[in-house]
Order: C-alpha cells, then sequence, then structure tokens
C-alpha cells in the first residue's frame, strides 16, 4: 500500500511538472507571418461587424452563449458559422465574409497548439470572390486572455494582439483561391491579425479588430 | 523507494507530455462518404439542404427576394450593400441519405462579367469544396415561384423543380477533396411557401469530380 501511494505521488507530481511545462511551452504560443507591405487589407470589428454567428455545442466563443443557433448534430458540433463585414483601411465596407471555422485534428498540444482550420469565403461586389484557407492556432489567445481571465479570475491586461495564421502554406501562411469574378483563376497567401481591445467574462462581451492581409499576384488590378 | 518515486514523476512527465502529443484532442465524427463511381469516369457525390430546418441564415436585402423572407436570423447588411445585388446564405449540409455533415455558404454577388455564384462546402471530418457557376437571374427563384401559382404574401403548396446551376464548376477543394476538378448542378426542389414567406423543400448539390 505504502509502494502504491509513493508511486501515485510520484505520477500525480510528474503530471503536474508536464502540465506546467505545458503551459509555458515555447513552442506552441508561435505567431504566424507578418503581413507584408502592399497587401490588400481587409479589416472586421467584433461584434459591431458581425452579421450573424451561429456556434457548435462543443465550440466556444468568447462572449457568446453555447446555446445561440446551435450546431448541435455530432457533426458539427465542433464547428462555428460567422458572416462578417470587412472594410478598407478608411472604413468603407468593401466585402462580406463567410467565416465557417472547425477544430482541427492537427492540434497538438506538445508542438503546435490548439488549431483551428478556418475557411473564408470572402465576396467584394463588383469584383469577384475570394476563398482562402487557414490554419489559426488560438492557444496563445487561450493562455494569454481567456484562461487567466475566464478561469482564473484574474484581471484582464489588454489590450493583446494576435497573429494565429500557421499554416497550411509554407511560411505560416494561409492558402488564397481567386474564384470568381476578377480574382478567378489566381491564387496567393494571407495572413491574419486581431487586437483585442475589451475582455469581460463578468459582462459576457468581448471586442476585437481584425485584419485579412491578402497577398495577391497582380492584386493592384484588382484594387482598381 | 525512492526509485519507485522518481519513476512515478517520470512516469507521469511522459506520459501526460506523450498523451499532449498523442491524443487527438479535436476530432470530428465521420460518416461514410456517399459516392458513386459515374460511368464515364470519376465520382458523383449529392449534398443536400433541406428547407428551412438547414437554413442557418440569409443576408436582408431586396435581391434576396424570397431566400431572405425566409430566414429565421437575418444578417443585416450595412446600407452601402443594400441596393447591390448581393445575398449571402448559410445552410446545414447534408448527404444523399439525410445525414447532416457539414456547413456551407452561399454567395451571389456581381463580379467584374456579370453574376456569379460560389459555394464554400466544409465537411469538417473530410475538408473542404469550392464551387463557382455563372449566377442566376435576380429573383430566378421568385419569378419561377409566381410562374407556378405562388402570390406574394399567401401560402402556396406545390412541386416546382428550378435548376438555379445548371452547370458549374468544382473550382477548389481542401483534405479529402483537395486536387480535384469537375462540375455540380444546383437545383432547388420547392413543396411550399408559407403565409411568412418561408419556403420548404430541397437545395440538391450534385457534384461529379476526378483527378485530374
Amino acid at each position: 500500500m505504502k509502494y502504491l501511494f509513493v508511486a501515485l505521488l510520484g505520477l500525480l507530481i510528474g503530471a503536474g511538472l508536464a502540465g506546467t511545462a505545458l503551459y509555458f511551452n515555447p513552442f506552441t504560443v508561435h505567431t504566424g507571418a507578418a503581413p507584408a507591405a502592399g497587401d490588400r487589407v481587409l479589416r472586421y470589428s467584433l461584434p459591431d461587424q458581425v452579421l450573424t454567428a451561429a456556434v457548435g455545442e462543443d465550440a466556444m466563443l468568447a462572449g457568446r452563449s453555447k446555446t445561440v443557433d446551435g450546431l448541435w448534430e455530432e457533426t458539427i458540433d465542433r464547428t462555428a458559422v460567422l458572416g462578417l463585414v470587412l472594410t478598407d483601411e478608411s472604413g468603407q465596407p468593401v466585402a462580406i465574409a463567410s467565416r465557417l471555422m472547425a477544430g482541427s485534428p492537427s492540434t497538438d498540444l506538445l508542438l503546435t497548439g490548439v488549431v483551428l482550420s478556418d475557411y473564408w469565403l470572402v465576396t467584394l461586389p463588383g469584383q469577384g470572390t475570394l476563398f482562402v484557407r487557414s490554419d489559426s492556432n488560438v492557444w496563445p489567445f487561450l493562455k494569454e486572455t481567456l484562461l487567466p481571465v475566464w478561469l482564473f479570475d484574474r484581471p484582464w491586461r489588454g489590450p493583446a494582439v494576435y497573429r494565429p495564421t500557421v499554416g497550411p502554406n509554407a511560411g505560416n501562411t494561409a492558402s488564397v483561391l481567386g474564384v470568381a469574378g476578377v480574382f478567378e483563376g489566381k491564387s496567393g497567401s494571407a495572413v491574419e491579425r486581431y487586437d483585442v481591445t475589451a475582455f469581460s467574462p463578468a459582462q459576457n462581451s468581448a471586442a476585437a479588430v481584425g485584419e485579412l492581409f491578402v497577398h495577391l499576384p497582380e492584386q493592384q488590378v484588382a484594387q482598381q | 523507494m525512492r526509485a519507485l518515486f522518481l519513476l512515478g514523476i517520470v512516469l507521469g512527465f511522459g506520459g501526460t507530455l506523450a498523451a499532449a502529443h498523442w491524443v487527438p484532442w479535436i476530432s470530428h465524427q465521420r460518416l461514410p462518404s456517399q459516392t458513386t463511381v459515374v460511368a464515364n469516369g470519376g465520382r458523383a457525390e449529392q449534398f443536400l439542404i433541406r428547407l428551412p430546418a438547414d437554413r442557418i441564415a440569409a443576408t436582408d436585402a431586396k435581391a434576396g427576394g424570397l431566400r431572405s423572407a425566409g430566414a429565421d436570423s437575418a444578417m443585416v447588411l450595412p446600407a452601402k450593400f443594400v441596393a447591390e445585388p448581393l445575398l449571402v446564405e448559410h445552410y446545414k449540409v447534408r448527404d444523399s441519405t439525410g445525414q447532416v455533415v457539414g456547413i456551407a455558404a452561399r454567395h451571389w454577388a456581381s463580379g467584374d462579367h456579370g453574376m456569379t455564384a460560389t459555394w464554400s462546402v466544409v465537411v469538417p471530418a473530410r475538408g473542404s469544396l469550392v464551387l463557382r457557376a455563372p449566377g442566376e437571374k435576380s429573383g430566378a427563384l421568385d419569378t419561377a415561384l409566381q410562374r407556378a401559382g405562388y402570390t406574394p404574401g399567401s401560402v402556396w403548396e406545390g412541386t416546382l423543380e428550378v435548376a438555379l446551376v445548371p452547370g458549374g464548376t468544382v473550382a477548389g477543394g481542401t483534405g479529402d477533396f483537395a486536387g480535384l476538378s469537375g462540375s455540380y448542378t444546383e437545383t432547388w426542389k420547392i413543396t411550399g411557401v408559407d403565409a411568412n414567406g418561408a419556403m420548404r423543400g430541397t437545395i440538391e448539390l450534385y457534384t461529379v469530380t476526378r483527378i485530374p
């Protein structure tokens, strides 16, 4: 009995040490690439420019109830659907985006972090439609913002800037496919950056300003 | 005793790290793919959307007509886009047996050379499929329903089949759908409209794909 207790105590201490190591693990907090000069910038503001949000029962978005427009079926209960208005750098609406998200099986708490598969369908009326496929590591946001404040009741130390894009392209960028209109047949890359400007679990509120930096060859033509 | 304690620490530490790395923390339930082989090569797969149950949201602009009116959750467009020919719809997607397998967005908008219709279909356990086609005429479904006897504001029962996209293109895909090319059709089979404009029926996306 004594031996069993000692072995269990050792296991628990080892697991605790590993948990601490995982929490401060530098491999899972790496951020995405910085946007390049000349990229087209599409901005959104949360929650102001959210047209609609449907969240899977086993998914979670900060500041939203899990029961709102729930996607309850087991095949989609870890997904979310967002409708967003995207603005240009001057703040004028230029695009509508449907952002379909699903937890990624490539999530690895040791090496990559908590990864979301992001599928953007972005339509710029009068121009065309883009499809953006992105892997987003949300572990830095969870670790620095959500868990300390929401789980451990610590005061929020914001604002905080995140660059979640970690793939699927080499160089930690998302892949862009021109689907229709002036973008048809083109391909490129993108990165996302967002700035959490307010976060209050007590008031069930959160605010963020996000930017999607899209790099397409000959995009100057499209911008005209 | 000390050796056992140290061994416990090592096993606890290593086991937790191994679990962090090897345990599939996120896995989506996968249903068997309902694909069939077509006679001239390639594979066919049909996705269904049941109305109104599978509608998640639609934009509220006039261009949407009944497709906007029947939505429980309206996406309120900014004023700049209200007069634009623009319709964004979000749906749940089923396989040909009627099981929900994914989520989808449909964008109907003006491009540089006329209207375009694009779909992003995401099946979490398999990947995503991107579809592209020339867009239907504005109010195409409303016009077809009115020809079939529907009067706005009234209840309509019947059977109407509208080939909204008679010939579209599979523009891309990821995961299981990566590298596929092919074609698709989009057919709306409407069986009724209630007094509030909510449609009953099925949207059928029929894809034929192959690896080039």
